[in-house]
């Protein structure tokens, strides 16, 4: 492998893994709040690629950061939506976990089965948005969606932090996650930080609904099938840890790159599969060393 | 019975086989597992491509096939099951993916996505069927009255309390997920035997998430619901299979009706149809008493 197809494969692979730490970050903060994974966040990634897609066919190459929008903006509906019929009554009714899973497990197979029916499996190509797919930096070819989703994803990456780690309601959303019930005695409105956490997550599947779909091309189960990367990366970075998420998805990605490249495309699951026991059999606490604790 | 019906039972037999193996993990033990169709589909190939590749036969390469989910089963519940539930249930999701993906990457024995044809036939399928279905939920029913069932729900219950009161929780754990594996296995090859052909395809996430929809429809707590639910649900979309809406058969509308029927339980009776009830025979010997307590009134009054 010369050098410069090793650059190429590294930045590709990054550029995905910082997709993949959108997912990731969108799902583990739903699950530091609700300490609950939540599955239907594969769906709305599905149904957001689709929007997008179509959003872009209907008004005739809109500027991108339209499309961008629309998607993002029908994310916080659909996850808003699947909070008020899936999990609000769950939640009001303190039912055990187990509820909430099924439920967004429900949500994520009604989602894509919904599409299956009007849109069949086959995939749909999304319109290029550059003229030239192609950047050349130094001798080395990189392709421009890769670099302007790669942008896309570390800015939103950054901005999140800043809003978790400075803002009042990144505090309050923490403090939620250690404890809903107490932080409503400190004055904290604990339902809507709740409401609130699932719309940034919804927002972040939009955003990843359409940088997957342009990335893959758009098709039923791009959803499900790629919050399971999300999920792994956010189990080796250890269960509902932002930073840990963060590099462990990156990480994720850069292996799946130079698997793929090495072996092909279908052995990537298994690959993941045994990076995640093995990182169960030797580090279960994550990249970030903080295990979960059981909520009593 | 035509061929179509003789088909449709064993297909709804097997529902019921994988969601009594599904009952026994999650509505004993409280374990949320999406990963069941990969050991259906271990089971499948397992056993076929042993008589197909090594001419075993069929009897002795079954149980070759269920000892290699058993395995699959003990080493991912070995790793997860010592964690919280979160881990287990990712776990199983990417088991789940990775399992058919397998299949794919040796498609040079299984025939990868073209699917593997070469089944033997078997004569009286359904009456094995309708055999192994009545000894599943035999031996689940007795596992749930036993001391192990008693012990699995209170660890479903409390786990901090069930250790307190001696139980190895872990131990039951595994020993409760393999079984579930053993039973899913079990459940692929009869699939595998009637419909004569498999492929990757047909062991997605989709399908496990049917069984954990199916169990929590007729009742997580209640193995009558679970059967029940399973059987019906199963059998009614292929009934209704000419029934069209917006121009699309009922038939691929199944799983988002699935879907709508089980938000509405959830939403309203969590408990599922069945509650926590089963079905028994003690109102017969209930109404029997009352029968005779009344005719003995009748005839001290007479």
């Amino acid at each position: 492998m010369t050098g410069k197809l090793f650059i190429q494969l590294l930045v590709n692979g990054i550029s995905i893994g910082a997709v993949y730490a959108l997912i990731a970050v969108g799902f583990a903060l739903v699950f530091s709040v609700l300490k609950f994974s939540n599955f239907s966040f594969g769906g709305t990634i599905s149904a957001c690629a689709f929007i997008g897609f179509f959003f872009q066919k209907a008004f005739n190459q809109p500027p991108y950061w339209i499309t961008v929008l629309v998607s993002s903006v029908a994310g916080v509906l659909i996850a808003l939506t699947v909070d008020l019929l899936g999990f609000n009554r769950i939640r009001k009714k303190n039912s055990p976990k187990i509820y909430y899973f099924l439920s967004s497990v429900v949500f994520a197979i009604m989602i894509e089965q919904i599409l299956t029916v009007f849109y069949g499996t086959q995939m749909y190509a999304f319109p290029s948005i550059f003229a030239t797919t192609t950047l050349q930096i130094g001798g080395i070819t990189f392709s421009k969606l890769d670099m302007t989703i790669l942008a896309i994803a570390i800015s939103l990456l950054v901005i999140l932090i800043i809003i978790i780690d400075k803002t009042k309601l990144g505090l309050a959303i923490r403090a939620v996650a250690i404890n809903s019930n107490t932080s409503r005695l400190m004055g904290i409105n604990s339902s809507v930080i709740i409401v609130l956490t699932f719309a940034i997550a919804g927002f972040l599947g939009g955003i990843t609904g359409v940088m997957l779909g342009q990335k893959y091309s758009v098709y039923a189960s791009l959803g499900p099938s790629m919050m399971l990367k999300g999920f792994i990366a956010s189990v080796i970075g250890g269960l509902g840890s932002l930073g840990g998420a963060i590099v462990a998805a990156i990480l994720l990605g850069v292996v799946e790159i130079f698997a793929t490249f090495v072996f092909g495309a279908e052995i990537v699951p298994i690959v993941l599969f045994g990076i995640m026991l093995i990182f169960l059999l030797v580090r279960p606490q994550g990249i970030a060393g903080r295990i979960a604790e059981e909520k009593a | 019975m035509n061929n179509y019906q003789i088909g449709l039972t064993i297909l709804s037999c097997v529902s019921v086989i994988t969601v009594t193996g599904v009952y026994a993990l999650t509505g004993l033990c409280g374990m949320f597992s999406l990963g069941q169709a990969a050991f259906m589909c271990i089971g499948a190939y397992g056993t076929f491509m042993l008589t197909r590749y090594a001419g075993i036969p069929l009897i002795p390469a079954a149980l070759l096939g269920v000892l290699a989910g058993v395995i699959v089963a003990w080493v991912v519940g070995r790793l997860t099951l010592k964690l919280r539930r979160d881990y287990f249930a990712l776990m199983t999701v990417a088991l789940g993916q990775a399992i058919p993906s397998l299949v794919v990457v040796f498609s040079e024995y299984t025939n990868g996505a073209l699917g593997f044809t070469k089944i033997p036939k078997v004569n009286g399928l359904i009456w094995i069927t309708l055999g192994i279905t009545v000894l599943v939920v035999f031996c689940i029913r007795n596992l749930k009255y036993s001391r192990y069932g008693r012990m699995c729900l209170a660890l479903k219950t409390d786990e901090l309390a069930a250790k307190s009161f001696g139980i190895n929780v872990y131990k039951l754990k595994v020993k409760i997920y393999i079984l579930a594996s053993a039973i899913a296995c079990i459940a692929g090859i009869l699939f595998a035997l009637r419909n004569r052909y498999i492929d990757n395809t047909q062991f997605n996430w989709a399908l496990s998430a049917e069984m954990q929809i199916f169990l929590f429809f007729g009742g997580s707590n209640s193995l009558t619901g679970a059967v029940v639910s399973a059987f019906v649900l199963k059998m009614l979309p292929n009934i209704l299979r000419n029934v069209q809406l917006f121009g699309v058969s009922m038939q691929e509308y199944r799983i988002i009706l699935y879907c709508i029927l089980v938000l509405i339980i959830l939403n309203f009776r969590p408990a599922g149809i069945m509650g926590e009830h089963e079905l028994n025979f003690r109102w017969v010997s209930r109404l029997t008493a009352k029968i005779k307590n009344a005719s003995g009134r009748n005839g001290g009054k007479a």
